[in-house]
């Protein structure tokens, strides 16, 4: 006989669990081999044959620092650049009702469809000339970061709840710079450091529209990476992953604490 | 109050920086590309950039390749996505956070990185080979370059992109039809094909879409993996930097760009006609 008030054994629930534990154990995994190839000596002698060492992470380091240096430098110029053609956009479509508002909606999202590979080979074929002053790769990973940044902070711009106490200061007399700076800015903080966080953490990890747009001077760490992975020895190259993951997967569990995970290329 | 007419002309202003910059940066860009590859050794437009990906074995067998891995790799990342989505927000289990955290991790690493955790795990001298070499003495199942490796990594890839996009759906499911649904004696297999994916039908779909143009766009993890399997952007990437011939990878690219875009909104919006003319009222709103 089945008894109404007790909870039977919910299926949906412990499959669900299983799963989701399952998925989480195999996407992480990859991270524990990463690191403990990188500090193994002569990986090929097995995890750890010939003791701890930490050489491999020192010397990735030597190696890859200039371009990771360069691409920090990139993804805060990308920011720039978001921020200046960003926030008016996000601005305009949280706050005003206007024919073609649905048209600049679409339009904002529209670098999403379009591959890195085919966007990169589009702007190198049309700006070869720009190749080489890092123009293009601005370009380029501007393009790929836009959508996530608007569609990080328009939400929040656009919330009623802003919109009320922005009202309330201006009928009290604050002018619009006062507005932004004691109402609005307090108010959108965490969508913008959400924005940013993302937009940095897509630029860093961008490889396949910088593809095309690098040059020897102007090198992102992806792309160093890269050829590590085509040449280089397997316990320098997860040594160097191990570099990289360590700037991005911070960034990404403060993302998802602050609720801005989004979907980017692969 | 502002004055009606500033008003008009500062909204104006502002939806415009947009678009110019999307112009000169991007429609520019592709319009050239498409332009290039449409045009002759005499300036005159020939389509046999065209004519020759679509009646060229290599490309017609790169295509069919590109397909079938996003395909595979939709199809999995869905089976084993739909119940952890559910789970993750569900109403119970206090691991549900840590796993929403979890989950969303591999977001954002590049192809390339994923590629290198299938070397790493499955290649030649990788953990798993490696280690039934250690207890064997034979090395096995060192498939990183093979179609399966490729397959893996781009299942990883999607895994994320899936869970994500169908967990903003889960809290439709009603409690209350799934405890009837187990009143009546439904087994858990029988809820999940009457109850759970008739709910996520419309985010399923925009998930197995997205996942679908996720799939063909990708080239990171294709480059680290492919051994002969190839893939369009990585023809493409062959046809310029390998073989120059940029108005080959024009062609290819813009027939991966209406690929794409065609997966993301073309798809979705086939469905909800498709749901708008079954139901004969206005289907869910999706994307």
């Amino acid at each position: 006989m089945r008894v109404k008030t007790q909870q039977p054994k919910d299926g949906i629930r412990s499959i669900g669990k299983m799963y989701a534990w399952g998925l989480a154990t195999v996407c992480l995994l990859p991270i524990v081999f990463v690191s403990s190839v990188a500090t193994t000596p002569v990986w090929q002698h097995g995890p750890w044959a010939g003791g701890f060492t930490l050489d491999w992470i020192i010397q990735s380091w030597m190696v890859i620092s200039p371009y990771a240096f360069f691409s920090i430098k990139l993804s805060l110029l990308v920011v720039m650049v978001d921020f200046i053609i960003g926030i008016p956009t996000s601005w305009v479509l949280a706050r005003h009702r206007f024919p073609g508002r649905d048209v600049l909606l679409s339009l904002a999202n529209v670098p999403i469809a379009v591959p890195g590979i085919a966007m990169g080979l589009a702007l190198i074929i049309t700006y070869p000339l720009l190749r080489k002053s890092g123009f293009l790769l601005v370009a380029g990973h501007f393009l790929y970061t836009l959508p996530f940044f608007i569609g990080s902070l328009t939400p929040q711009l656009g919330n009623p709840s802003v919109h009320d106490a922005e009202e309330v200061a201006a009928t009290l007399g604050a002018n619009f710079p006062k507005r932004v700076i004691h109402v609005i800015y307090p108010k959108v903080r965490t969508s913008l450091l959400a924005a940013v966080i993302m937009v940095v953490t897509l630029s860093l990890g961008e490889f396949n529209i910088s593809f095309f747009l690098f040059n020897p001077q102007n090198k992102p760490l992806p792309v160093e990476l890269y050829s590590a992975y085509i040449t280089g020895r397997l316990e320098m190259a997860a040594a160097i992953t191990l570099w990289f993951l360590c700037f991005v997967v911070p960034a990404a569990i403060l993302l998802e604490r602050l609720g801005g995970s989004k979907v980017g290329q692969a | 109050m502002y004055q009606k007419s500033t008003n008009r002309i500062r909204v104006a202003v502002l939806s415009l920086i947009l678009p110019i910059i999307f112009c000169v940066l991007l429609f520019w860009p592709l319009l050239t590309l498409g332009l290039q590859s449409l045009a002759g050794t005499g300036g005159e437009i020939t389509f046999a950039q065209y004519r020759e990906i679509l009646t060229s074995h290599q490309y017609f067998k790169s295509f069919v390749n590109t397909f079938l891995l996003s395909l595979f790799s939709t199809l999995i990342a869905l089976a084993v996505g739909i119940p952890a989505a559910v789970y993750v927000e569900g109403k119970s289990g206090k691991d549900r956070k840590i796993l929403a955290v979890l989950l969303t991790i591999p977001l954002s690493l590049p192809g390339i990185v994923i590629g290198f955790f299938i070397i790493i795990t499955f290649g030649r001298t990788g953990i798993v080979p490696k280690s039934i070499e250690l207890i064997t003495g034979n090395r096995a199942l060192a498939f990183a370059y093979t179609f399966y490796g490729m397959l893996l990594g781009y299942v990883y890839f999607q895994i994320p992109r899936v869970v994500l996009t169908l967990r903003g759906a889960v809290s439709n499911i009603s409690q209350d039809v799934l405890d009837s649904a187990k009143m009546l004696g439904a087994s858990t297999f029988q809820s999940y094909v009457y109850v759970i994916i008739p709910t996520l039908k419309s985010s399923i779909i925009s998930a197995a879409s997205l996942s679908m143009a996720t799939g063909f766009g990708a080239f990171g993890t294709a480059a680290t993996l492919s051994r002969g399997y190839r893939v369009i952007p990585l023809e493409i990437a062959a046809a310029f930097t390998e073989n120059f011939q940029p108005k080959l990878a024009g062609a290819m690219s813009i027939i991966l760009v209406l690929i794409t875009i065609f997966m993301l909104f073309g798809i979705t919006r086939m469905a909800e006609l498709w749901e708008y003319r079954r139901s004969g009222k206005e289907g869910a709103r999706v994307l």
